[in-house]
């Protein structure tokens, strides 16, 4: 937590030096020969003026990161926040409903619904999962879903958020077939952003190709 | 902060006006008092593996008073014509003019040398520097170049990439690129950091760092805005990063992904793809995040987007016809789109050259990616790369050399081939991953109109 207001803050400011470094050679080039003209004086007021420039730029920059952390610490106390626009939904689910979706060996435990290469369709495998889950949403329909979308990353890193998006949405599809609400579900992709394997062969790539189901207020 | 004054031969000093040194001076100082520390250390390691078949026999001779300073200009010039690939660069012996009077032609003939950059740095009494460079054609024996640069000390590398540009323009007749910057992602242990260098690796710093991912960097064609896709509020939004006064604003948070920004060759409207009305399509939306307008309305994932340099045209990737291919359409979404690629099932990520005559995509053939350049007009297409996973082509703003992402022993680097595929460059961060790169334009002054 600590090291990520310091490096936000270092990124503020960086972003503030790395724009004055931006500045150099060109623009400053330019407006040496723009100012050739005026006097000396004119040279000093624009000293005045950059620095009240610098001193506000830096006021601003403390306030942002004030606002940085507050939101960091926001977002940090709420690891299992909802996704933007997934609500909050569930709260009010008993104990008894949560421990049911992580029954060891129910389709209800299994989350991760997973995909052949470049493609996005279901395989018959993994529609009991999906049925599951569906079944469980139209009984607690107060609770929300997040089916989030994921690729392995050989290609194009876009084209990838692509299919991390039709392998979500293939999930919301079949779900809402099957009766669920659709503003039960939210879906995201991730692309190839963000690999469980790690490695540089197909067992990795597989487990890759999945769209995965996240209940945002599930108790860990 | 580079004054720059063509001298005519052999005349070389001329006093500089003593209100722009006050002017420039002053504008030194407040710059400094901006001491800026880099995050991460260490340039970029830049390995040559190959080069063109008839590179040009060039010397370039330490700089008089050169070693009294940090950079060492006539080494920079050197690394960056040898970068190149298209010189062949003479060793530099214990014979080290630095004014034309000086050379003896006939020796530096024997030593094989077709042309010669000589010059000196002067110190001057307000701690600027004088950089003075001539280029001799060594057997007509006649100054082919002769500038000087008025310098503050921190500018000498950018006034070294400069004169580079200067030569290699002269000798080759292309647009020198030597002094532009690219940007690039690296990933860390939990960290992804987006950043600027130098077009040779070197004065890197980044811009934004966040423990959540960072892709698809686009730079405006004017130079002063990055327009980047991060995951930092958990699914991608679109911003758009000022690198001038260190700003950035939200130019796409729909519901749904926002990705793949493309500027528009004006820098004022983006080419975009959102999925808030189902699949990947693509849409239009002003750089300040204003005026947003469908492009195509697709069952089919549409993305990828990339204007052609007049603006007319765009290239994107589609799967409209089952396996990704490439497509042109009309900037202004009129007409059907026409389908460019055919070879293969795997097609991806179109990159106009800056001529607009061509362009690079990755390809994949035989379980490999590898980075491919289809002319237009012909439909001819060439593989410029030889890697396994191939990423992200961009190309430099005189579209003699492209940069992309690759990967060895697992690790991601980035790499460069020249758009002849003769000439390859292998760049490796110090650690971590470096991916998603992405060449600035040229400098403002130096753009064609």
């Amino acid at each position: 937590m600590r090291n990520r207001i310091f490096a936000l803050s270092l990124v503020s400011l960086l972003a503030a030096c790395a724009a004055q470094g931006q500045k150099s050679a060109d623009i400053e080039q330019r407006d040496l020969f723009d100012q050739q003209a005026k006097s000396q004086q004119a040279a000093k007021d624009q000293d005045a003026e950059r620095q009240a420039k610098i001193a506000k730029e830096q006021e601003e920059l403390k306030r942002q990161l004030d606002e940085q952390q507050r939101r960091q610490q926001q977002g940090d106390a709420a690891i299992v926040k909802p996704l933007p626009g997934a609500g909050v939904g569930g709260s009010q689910l008993k104990g008894d409903a949560w421990s049911q979706l992580k029954e060891p060996g129910s389709a209800l435990s299994k989350r991760s619904v997973y995909y052949d290469y470049n493609h996005y369709d279901i395989k018959e495998t993994y529609v009991p999962i999906i049925e599951a889950h569906a079944k469980f949403l139209m009984e607690h329909n107060d609770l929300k879903i997040a089916v989030q979308g994921n690729c392995d990353d050989r290609g194009s890193r876009e084209y990838n958020l692509a299919l991390g998006q039709r392998r979500a949405d293939s999930v919301k599809r079949a779900m809402v077939l099957l009766g669920v609400t659709e503003k039960q579900i939210e879906t995201v992709s991730f692309g190839a952003e963000k690999p469980v394997g790690l490695g540089r062969d197909e067992d990795s790539w597989a487990k890759n190709r999945r769209a995965d189901l996240v209940y945002p207020n599930e108790p860990q | 902060m580079t004054t720059f004054k063509p001298t005519g031969y052999p005349s070389f000093m001329r006093p500089q006006p003593i209100l722009l040194r006050l002017v420039a001076w002053l504008f030194a100082a407040i710059l400094a008092s901006l001491i800026c520390t880099p995050a991460v250390a260490g340039p970029l390691a830049i390995e040559i593996i190959g080069g063109g078949a008839n590179q040009l026999p060039i010397t370039v001779v330490p700089f008089g008073s050169e070693d009294r300073f940090k950079e060492r200009v006539s080494q920079i010039i050197s690394a960056d014509l040898q970068r190149s690939g298209l010189f062949k660069l003479g060793a530099v012996g214990s014979v080290r003019p630095t004014e034309a009077g000086e050379i003896n032609f006939r020796y530096w003939k024997d030593q094989g040398t077709d042309t010669m950059v000589i010059g000196k740095i002067v110190e001057k009494s307000d701690g600027r520097v004088e950089v003075q460079f001539r280029m001799m054609d060594v057997t007509k024996q006649v100054q082919l170049l002769g500038f000087s640069y008025s310098v503050s000390v921190p500018q000498l590398r950018a006034t070294a990439h400069k004169i580079a540009d200067q030569i290699y323009e002269k000798l080759t007749g292309d647009v020198g690129v030597f002094a532009t910057k690219i940007c690039y992602v690296t990933k860390g242990d939990n960290r992804f950091e987006l950043q600027v260098s130098d077009a040779d690796g070197f004065n890197s710093d980044f811009i934004l760092a966040h423990r959540e991912p960072i892709i698809s960097p686009q730079w405006s064609p004017d130079g002063t805005r990055i327009a980047y896709v991060s995951f930092e509020r958990r699914k991608p939004i679109i911003f758009v990063h000022n690198l001038l006064d260190g700003t950035r604003t939200v130019l796409a948070n729909f519901e749904g992904s926002n990705s793949a920004p493309a500027w528009a060759p004006d820098s004022k409207r983006l080419a975009i793809v959102l999925t808030k009305d189902g699949t990947s399509n693509l849409y239009t939306i002003n750089a300040d995040g204003s005026g947003l307008s469908r492009l195509t309305s697709n069952q089919s994932i549409d993305t990828e987007p990339n204007y052609s340099p007049d603006g007319k045209h765009i290239l994107f990737t589609s799967d409209r016809a089952g396996s990704p291919q490439i497509y042109r359409m009309r900037a202004d979404g009129q007409g059907d789109a026409e389908r460019l690629s055919y070879e293969g099932n795997y097609n991806v990520t179109p990159r106009y050259s800056p001529d607009g005559k061509s362009f690079i995509f990755i390809h994949r053939n035989e379980g490999q990616f590898n980075v491919a350049l289809q002319d237009i007009a012909s439909r001819q297409v060439q593989i410029l790369t030889t890697g396994s996973l191939d990423q992200s082509p961009t190309f430099a703003p005189n579209g003699k050399m492209v940069l992309y992402a690759s990967e060895t022993k697992g690790r991601g680097i980035l790499a460069a081939v020249s758009s002849d595929g003769r000439i390859k460059q292998r760049i490796t961060a110090q650690s971590g991953d470096i991916r998603e790169p992405a060449w600035g334009p040229l400098p403002s002054n130096r753009r064609k109109e």
